[in-house]
């Protein structure tokens, strides 16, 4: 009987290793560790507000409060995704009025510091809109924000002639005049959608 | 001597209609609607869009492409994954029989790498393509910002922005 019983045991214990190695085996499969400090695993935004430098200096979301705001992460080398997303999004600004685009701040967030100056980025924002202004920071502090607001970018190297490329979600996301995380637009958002949102945003008070 | 008129003809019928089916894959693409996308000063790359149609019943493949103003021309397309828009270049851009492949926005297209200066509206790009055959085309794509019209037409079943609260 105590045999039966150690037998049983035994048993129970090779099934229950057996399962976890047919657990390990199949669904088991850690990432490859990142060596630079970038994110590619992307959170539910909940926004907030951060500091970075532009051109003419600091630049903090709270500065913004009063204005709509839109902002983008991306890289000024970037040869498709942002040009469109700031395209559409340029579109959008010049159906406002004078007085809607007064209430309205675009900021675009460069996940490439390494080669995006401050001048760079002012030319590149204000070449889709004066409106729209280019800034970025050390990398910890881009990271900070891109987690925040649920964004993603990893840098990448192909057998490009472009050299490094940078994987990057595509999503805008609008701020209200109180500083507060409102929508997210994803990446191919009709102009006049973009605009319809904005509109939304800017009749509040 | 009828005989060999008869041969010589026959022959020269063989091969012209050799010729006719031989037709290379630049003969049987055409490319329509091809543009390159403005862009901002000192901006160092660019891309290039257009609508290739394969009117034979043999696919086709583009395999390379140059143009006049970039060092380097590749052909790239556009993924997304883990919230992710990714690019990549591709070694062939797919034609298939009677069919159509759109390279366009957020997807295939021809990259141009180093520009030799900014593109601006207005401006003309010849771009040549490269067959799976080896045999060429060239084509001329001008300058363009985003064109509204088109984008509407893409764009215009694309799903609401995500209001949160």
């Amino acid at each position: 009987m105590r045999n039966a019983l150690r037998t049983a045991g035994m048993l129970i214990l090779l099934v229950v290793l057996a399962a976890a190695l047919v657990w390990v085996v199949v669904y088991w499969n850690p990432e490859p560790r990142q060596v630079n400090q970038e994110l590619n695993i992307r959170r539910a935004p909940v926004g907030g507000d951060f500091e970075l430098a532009s051109y003419q200096g600091p630049v903090s979301l709270r500065q913004f409060r009063g204005k709509v705001v839109a902002l983008y992460f991306g890289y000024t080398q970037c040869p498709d995704i942002c040009p469109t997303s700031l395209g559409y999004l340029s579109l959008a600004l010049s159906q406002l009025s004078p007085e809607e685009l007064a209430g309205f701040q675009g900021l675009f967030v460069s996940v490439d510091p390494e080669r995006d100056t401050l001048q760079r980025l002012k030319d590149y924002g204000e070449y889709f809109n004066a409106a729209i202004l280019g800034i970025t920071g050390p990398a910890e502090m881009i990271d900070d924000v891109v987690r925040r607001y649920g964004a993603a970018y990893r840098k990448t190297e192909t057998g490009s002639q472009m050299g490094y490329i940078i994987d990057h979600s595509a999503d805008t996301y609008l701020i209200d005049r109180k500083g507060k995380l409102r929508a997210v637009l994803p990446h191919g958002t009709a102009p006049e959608e973009i605009l319809a949102a904005l509109r939304k945003l800017l009749r509040e008070e | 001597m009828k005989r060999l008129i008869f041969s010589l003809f026959t022959a020269a019928a063989v091969l012209s209609g050799g010729l006719v089916f031989a037709a290379t894959a630049a003969d049987e693409v055409t490319v329509t609607d091809a543009y390159a996308r403005a862009v901002p000063p000192g901006q160092p790359n660019s891309a290039s869009f257009m609508l290739l149609s394969n009117a034979s019943t043999t696919a086709h493949a583009v395999v390379a492409a140059e143009s006049s103003v970039s060092k380097v021309s590749e052909l790239h397309t556009h993924t997304m994954s883990e919230g992710m828009m990714k690019m990549r270049q591709v070694e062939r851009i797919e034609i298939p029989a009677s069919g159509m492949t759109r390279l366009e926005p957020g997807g295939l297209h021809v990259m141009l790498i180093g520009l030799n200066h900014d593109l601006q509206p207005g401006d003309e790009v010849a771009i040549t393509l490269t067959f799976e055959d080896g045999s060429k085309r060239g084509i001329t794509a001008p300058v363009r910002m985003l064109q509204m019209k088109k984008m509407q037409q893409d764009m215009g079943g694309m799903e609401h922005g995500r209001m949160s609260q």
